[in-house]
């Protein structure tokens, strides 16, 4: 059976701090394996030097990497900046030609990969368009387009809704049993218990397989079901946002709510299936695209407030980290939310502390962008807090966040929360740490919002 | 017709009435394009923009030819600023029938640029709708830290620009990633086919144009 091995691989970006070091791993072909590991340890890079795009494309690599003559193709964590063309279908084109496929056999792998990952609506319309966990679907579909031997799927469902998620891993599996090798990082275990086949962890620098019972123990774990109660809130209550006869259109009518509140001081929690209009919501509520019907926030109309002084009470924290930076290290983003600082909540010590708690003090000099994605994201969520708005609006907190880091970022959100009285509306697909605070819960489906009690 | 000879047949006629002045040609051409483009189903809102846009560029050059020019020249006048209406509709006219993708095919294919300047292209054009977003974004990230970006602020054309770098960078590693070889052969699955007519509509097109301009002044 052919192998992936690795032999004496060594990589680094910058010649000092090393991501791997003297690497001796096999990956079977033909199996489901995980790779689990804190943030920002080098899980994208392995999986970049399988795919052979580094060290072509970044960092110095020694060493050898064995894939046995199997094709593989790559996912990215961030799907929506992998394509070339202009839609789905574009896209699927591009990659065929590429591997120089006839007209009829694109015919049946289109098929196939539409079925597969149901796309069937999303074919047509411009990749731009669609939503973060509808990106991936894509990304996933090109992949079973391209029908190479070995899957390497960078957190493939960062951005996808529970159902979502649970369709493509069984999907997956489906495809590992057909004989495809699917290598795969996530930071969240659930699901996997009974697909998963090789479980493979990054501890300083290595990469350890764990042995079957440690495996089976990490995946049980992860997978019991919580059950979350939300209270329903009392409409008397004072809000921030009202929304009468309010729509949204993104290419198609997104929302169209009669009536609603969102409550001042609490923390609510929007959740809903991949593409139904959450980050569009939060778009129109910091005037990003327009609406039609009334949006108020504080019995004002916020297409007729100004922007300037409006977004500075209410913020958002962009499910894309880099969106959210303005400097280049991060000492300068730290000092640049000191600067609107209204309390003193986030005091010079206090920052420093949460800095350090986060595991991001020994980087303030490192460009933000040069940041893993968990480390950014931490750093970007830190910013929101420090710059104190009375709302934030928070899209996604947790993606690409490891256990340890989710455990820091929420403890930190609460904190703020609470001895502040801010106003959070959260969406996110993942509920451990966030459910058992948060106050509402509002699921977004069927273009309408609803408060719900579990 | 095949987006290639268009646009070889436009870029011909553009650079045949820059050499040769005839205000006839230049009128003549107008007129076929504008009936071109309404056969065509031009929305109207996009024909006024194609009229109206265009007029301050023809106007002032008619300006400073007839009235401020110390030996005024009506004919010489028009006919410059007729050229500003000819070159613009007969653009309009090749876009109105392709769009970037179907050229980038017909370059590759009828005329065998290499494939890494077509797709090269095309997926920097893909960046421009997420560029305009990306400078929104940019500018409503700024106000919600209370910075304020003005539309000439260098902060927003730097972050814009790391946008685009690493866009780029991600770009090229997408590419790769969906089996782009740079060299290397593609098949051919939305063949841009280049027919028998191609070949006598830009001829026939070439010859009425090139009689008009040495026949008509």
């Amino acid at each position: 059976m052919t192998e992936i091995i690795s032999k004496n691989l060594n990589f680094s970006y910058d010649n000092k701090t090393k991501i791997l070091d003297n690497l001796n791993l096999t990956i079977p072909s033909g199996k489901f394996s995980l790779l689990i590991g804190p943030t920002g340890c080098g899980k994208s890079t392995f999986l970049k030097l399988l795919a052979g795009l580094y060290p072509k494309y970044a960092g110095k690599a020694s060493g050898k990497i064995d894939l046995g003559n199997l094709k593989k193709a790559m996912m990215f964590q961030n799907a929506g900046e992998q394509f070339t063309m202009e839609t789905p279908r574009q896209e699927i084109i591009f990659a065929l030609e590429n591997l120089q496929v006839n007209k009829n056999e694109y015919e049946k792998r289109l098929h196939k990969a539409v079925a597969f990952t149901k796309i069937d609506k999303l074919l047509d319309q411009k990749i731009v368009t669609l939503s973060g966990g509808e990106q991936q679907k894509v990304a996933l579909a090109v992949l079973v387009a391209m029908n190479v031997d070995i899957f390497l799927l960078d957190e493939p469902f960062a951005s996808c809704d529970p159902e979502a998620r649970k369709f493509l891993i069984k999907k997956l599996a489906n495809l590992r049993d057909q004989g495809k090798t699917i290598i795969l990082s996530d930071h969240v275990l659930s699901d996997y218990e009974e697909v998963c086949d090789d479980l493979f962890k990054f501890t300083g620098k290595k990469i350890v397989q764990l042995t079957e019972n440690e495996k089976n123990n990490l995946l049980q774990a992860n997978n019991k079901k919580a059950n979350y109660t939300f209270s329903i809130p009392n409409e008397n209550n004072a809000s921030v946002f009202t929304l009468q006869n309010t729509e949204i259109k993104q290419n198609r009518l997104l929302l169209k709510q009669s009536k609603l509140k969102i409550y001042k001081g609490k923390t609510t929690l929007i959740t809903g299936p991949n593409g139904v209009g959450k980050t569009s919501l939060f778009k129109a509520l910091t005037k990003m695209i327009p609406y039609s019907g009334s949006l108020t926030y504080k019995n004002k109309e916020i297409g007729k407030l100004k922007a300037r002084k409006y977004l500075l009470q209410v913020a958002q924290i962009f499910q894309n980290a880099t969106d959210q930076f303005l400097n280049i290290t991060v000492k300068d983003e730290i000092n640049l939310s000191k600067k609107n600082r209204k309390n003193k909540f986030f005091s010079d010590d206090k920052i420093n502390e949460a800095l350090a708690y986060l595991d991001l003090a020994n980087h303030l000099d490192q460009v933000v962008y040069s940041l893993s994605g968990g480390q950014k994201k931490k750093l970007q969520i830190l910013l929101m807090l420090i710059s104190d708005q009375e709302v934030l609006l928070i899209d996604e907190p947790l993606s690409g966040l490891d256990h340890n880091s989710t455990k820091k970022v929420t403890h930190l959100m609460r904190e703020s929360q609470k001895q502040r009285k801010q106003t959070f509306l959260i969406i996110s697909h993942e509920l451990e740490g966030l459910a058992e605070w948060c106050d509402y819960r509002l699921v977004f489906n069927h273009q309408k919002l609803e408060y719900v009690n579990k | 017709m095949n987006p290639s000879f268009e646009s070889f047949l436009v870029l011909i006629i553009s650079l045949e009435i820059s050499i040769k002045p005839s205000l006839v040609t230049n009128l003549l051409i107008i007129i076929f394009a504008l009936i071109y483009l309404i056969i065509r189903k031009i929305k109207i809102k996009s024909l006024l923009t194609l009229i109206f846009v265009p007029f301050i560029a023809a106007f002032t050059i008619f300006a400073t030819l007839f009235w401020f020019s110390p030996k005024p020249d009506l004919y010489y006048a028009l006919n410059l600023s007729t050229r500003v209406y000819v070159y613009t509709l007969t653009i309009s006219c090749v876009t109105i029938d392709t769009d970037e993708t179907k050229l980038a095919r017909s370059l590759e294919q009828n005329i065998h640029l290499p494939s890494k300047f077509a797709y090269g292209v095309l997926a920097a054009l893909n960046i421009v709708p997420r560029m305009r977003e990306a400078v929104q974004q940019i500018r409503t990230a700024g106000m919600m830290r209370g910075v304020y970006l003005s539309f000439w602020s260098p902060v927003l054309y730097f972050k814009a620009i790391l946008v685009a770098l690493n866009s780029a960078e991600n770009l090229a590693q997408g590419m790769e990633s969906h089996g782009y070889v740079e060299g290397k052969e593609r098949s051919v699955i939305i063949p841009i086919p280049v027919k028998k007519s191609d070949w006598i509509i830009s001829a026939v097109i070439l010859i009425i144009v090139n009689i008009s301009l040495f026949m008509f002044k």
